[in-house]
């Protein structure tokens, strides 16, 4: 008897925890099916009734979305700065995160800590300045001087999270390198780029996505239309539909932004989820 | 340990070190250097005057900084706390329910950190949205119209609505953090109170919460300066600060001082004081939680 109302007792409170849990997924997703449901309706669908289903699936927002709207080359600006961004990270910071993790040098405490310190400075603060100097060397609206901008921005937290993870692991296989006559440019290469693949993976997902979402920065920096960034130019095109009345350009644009970040998140989850709890993302 | 490589530390280093002075280290003393100037677009560099505290005597003159500060205090007392409530929550059931479907849930609830702030802050502008939108269709389903308002058009309600989206946004993040935690406390600890007849309640209160104390504390702080920071993009997304300053931030208000008024020197003031009131509030809230018994 007793065993019974316990697995009676377990049934019931499993029930409730999940209808709690789909409740809550429900404000978490329903937005976003909204969106899409509002993006492949035309206009006077939207405009007689938001919550019916679309009549069909009607590409037009899209195409309007891309063409009209500049979001192709939004895109376009996106993918190029987030790129180079991402290499650009990545080509400074696994030498010198090696260096620190490895060697105790003139200043390299003074670094560490600098570094670290700068992890809390978030761009935002320093815009205005980056924005004056920038103009001063001619540098705005400049996709590669943004995608430098970018990885430098990143600097502070890739060192120092790439720093540990190189510390972490055995030296064993350098010092055989090293004894077979290896440079230390070739052990980096041949030796520590694989061992780090895991940490630079996680450092390039977390990173990426964050320069995939910027705003404040490319805000400043990118002025021209032509230039803009997605969540710049996005922002621009929600500014001008609050006045105009072609939502579905805009519901469509909003869904093409999303489509690289889920595909992304459901591949890489783990590794991302991994990258949260060592501290990273927006914060 | 072989001889130190000096060539090849210098290469490795001193790039990134470079880059660092002229894009980070630079702007920075750039604006505290700005904060004390008259600085405006028609005379920046040289032509500028030093006037030394004048930018932050002016600021605590000026309402609409004022309103900026109070709102962004508001969010502050409000966010942080109502987000970890909501994180911890999630964390506790998901890592205790042993429903089959939880990865589902985990995914669902952290989507809305890696997005765009921008989609977040359109998204959650058709949720508020007076005529169309989801909040005011679904309080009319309910026949609570006496409810409905135009949220982001009235100053009363603007402000809180940014402060949704932002926990909206924020609760999956710290809650992956939560639950890497709990994952890290034995199941003994559990057992032993399940044992003792404990119930899930009491789990929570008397087992998560305090052994993830120092965690909690760590994420206070990182909400703290995420609701100062990321309520910037929202409410310039979402409202532009407005209607008439009732949902401006701090760095939303130093953005409009500095890139529509183009007042440098003393958008930079607002800045500097920004920055010195998160660093100040993370290190007391950090000391407040880290008295290890």
């Amino acid at each position: 008897m007793r065993i019974n109302t316990n697995i009676v007792k377990r049934q019931v409170t499993n029930w409730i925890l999940r209808l709690f849990l789909i409740l809550t997924s429900f404000i978490f997703l329903y937005p976003f099916v909204w969106n899409l449901l509002s993006s492949f309706k035309t206009n006077t669908e939207y405009l007689t009734d938001p919550y019916s289903l679309p009549a069909g699936l009607n590409f037009e927002n899209y195409i309007n979305a891309v063409k009209k709207a500049n979001m192709a080359s939004y895109f376009l600006n996106s993918i190029y700065v987030v790129v180079l961004a991402t290499i650009i990270l990545l080509v400074f910071v696994v030498p010198i995160s090696y260096c620190l993790a490895r060697y105790r040098f003139f200043g390299s405490k003074v670094i560490l800590n600098i570094y670290m310190a700068c992890i809390f400075l978030q761009a935002t603060y320093i815009m205005i300045p980056l924005f004056l100097e920038l103009q001063a060397v001619n540098g705005l609206d400049n996709r590669t001087m943004l995608a430098l901008v970018y990885a430098v921005m990143q600097f502070p937290f890739a060192i120092f999270t790439l720093r540990g993870f190189i510390s972490a692991l055995p030296t064993d296989y350098e010092e055989a390198a090293r004894i077979d006559g290896g440079s230390n440019f070739k052990i980096l290469l041949n030796v520590i780029i694989p061992l780090c693949k895991p940490g630079i993976a996680t450092i390039t997902m977390l990173t990426a996505m964050g320069f995939w979402n910027e705003y404040p920065l490319a805000l400043v920096i990118m002025t021209d239309d032509t230039k803009k960034t997605l969540p710049i130019g996005l922002a621009n095109l929600f500014e001008v539909q609050k006045y105009a009345t072609d939502w579905g350009a805009l519901f469509a644009g909003l869904i093409l932004v999303l489509i690289p970040t889920a595909g992304i998140y459901l591949i890489g989850q783990r590794q991302l989820l991994l990258g949260i709890s060592l501290g990273g993302l927006k914060g | 340990m072989a001889k130190k490589p000096k060539l090849f530390i210098a290469v490795c280093t001193l790039p990134v070190i470079f880059l660092t002075l002229v894009f980070m280290i630079f702007p920075m003393f750039n604006a505290i250097y700005l904060s004390f100037t008259d600085s405006t677009a028609l005379n920046v560099g040289t032509a500028s005057r030093f006037i030394g505290l004048d930018n932050y005597k002016y600021m605590f003159q000026d309402k609409s900084f004022f309103q900026s500060l109070q709102n962004t205090i508001k969010l502050m007392a409000v966010v942080p706390v109502l987000t970890l409530f909501f994180s911890l929550i999630f964390a506790f059931v998901l890592t205790q329910s042993k429903l089959r479907e939880k990865a589902f849930y985990r995914t669902i609830f952290f989507f809305p950190s890696i997005i765009s702030l921008t989609i977040v802050g359109i998204v959650w502008s058709s949720v508020f949205n007076p005529n169309k939108g989801i909040l005011n269709h679904l309080l009319e389903l309910l026949n609570l119209e006496n409810l409905q308002h135009a949220w982001l058009g009235e100053s009363k309600t603007a402000l809180w609505c940014v402060a949704a989206a932002l926990i909206w946004q924020a609760a999956g993040y710290y809650m992956v953090m939560y639950i890497a935690s709990i994952d890290g406390i034995s199941k003994e600890v559990y057992e032993a109170a399940d044992v003792d007849g404990a119930r899930g309640i009491q789990k929570f209160f008397f087992i998560t919460i305090p052994l993830l104390r120092n965690v909690i504390g760590i994420t206070y702080v990182l909400s703290l300066s995420g609701t100062i920071n990321l309520s910037f993009t929202l409410s310039n997304v979402m409202t532009a600060g407005g209607p008439n300053g009732a949902s401006s931030v701090l760095l939303q208000y130093m953005y409009t001082q500095g890139m529509r008024n183009a007042n440098f020197g003393y958008a930079m003031a607002i800045a500097m004081f920004t920055l010195a009131a998160a660093v100040v509030l993370s290190l007391l809230s950090r000391r407040l939680t880290d008295r290890t018994d």
